[in-house]
């Protein structure tokens, strides 16, 4: 009797631990660069950054005008101001930053992406991104706008 | 909620093309670029990423591993092309700047 032995299938090496995380640790690097960048070059001096293009030809503020000024005005501790710049920055900030954990958490673990975000909280997004680009164009209504 | 991720699925099945089926990982949607690309770059790209980055996970939910891969793919691309444009858009402003900067320096 001789029963094939069951082919075991090797498990795929995925690296964990230190070396999981370079891309996380690039992420992190690529980040502190810019954040560093918005801390010394002030983004409110004209001329130190280029204009939003959708701005520039359209004159309509876009989900992601004022956002250099928000990061600006976060580094130096003025959450209200980079609130009053952009709000979707600041949220988006802190979606991003506990993605990052979570993904720098499954790659420390070397466990593969297991996961899909519910679609409906994706749509939401893109309903909430569209809100506040339509929103933050309202005449007379500055509540919104970067301005 | 806080241990989605718990063992991680057993062996495979069949490996090969696009070995999705429901026990696969769900195919990468590139959120992070469309968010990025949404917040930064300023560019209508990124909501046009979202909208593939939902599509993955809703195609994915509804049990169509191959339907979810090719939006993947497009997600992919649109994440690349944002952040292709936000660099050409960086480097025309840096030339426009050194070319104002010459001219008038020169008149």
């Amino acid at each position: 009797m001789t029963t094939a032995v069951p082919q075991r299938p090797e498990a795929p090496v995925v690296a964990r631990g230190f070396g999981a995380l370079r891309v996380p640790a690039l992420a992190v690097a690529g980040g502190l660069a810019v954040t560093t960048l918005l801390a010394v070059v002030d983004p409110n001096q004209p001329g130190h950054y280029p204009t939003c293009p959708f701005l520039a030809v359209t004159g309509l503020y876009c989900p992601g005008c004022g956002s250099l000024r928000a990061i600006h005005d976060l580094v130096h501790g003025d959450l209200g101001g980079a609130m009053a710049r952009n709000p979707l920055t600041v949220v988006a900030l802190v979606g991003l930053a506990i993605g990052w954990v979570l993904w720098a958490r499954r790659l420390w673990r070397g466990q593969p992406r297991s996961w899909a975000a519910p679609p409906a909280l994706l749509y939401g997004l893109l309903t909430l991104v569209l809100a506040f680009w339509a929103l933050r164009n309202v005449p007379g209504w500055t509540w919104l706008s970067p301005a | 909620m806080s241990d989605y991720g718990t063992p991680p699925p057993p062996p495979p099945p069949a490996l090969g093309y696009n070995s999705g089926g429901m026990g696969g990982a769900p195919p990468q949607n590139y959120l992070v670029w469309a968010i990025l690309s949404t917040v930064f770059c300023c560019l209508p790209l990124g909501v046009a990423s979202i909208v593939f980055a939902a599509q993955v996970n809703s195609k994915w939910q509804a049990g169509d591993a191959r339907g979810a891969a090719e939006s993947s793919a497009k997600a992919k691309k649109f994440a690349m092309w944002s952040a292709i444009a936000g660099v050409v858009v960086a480097i025309v402003w840096v030339f426009f700047v050194v070319v104002v900067a010459a001219l008038s320096e020169g008149s």
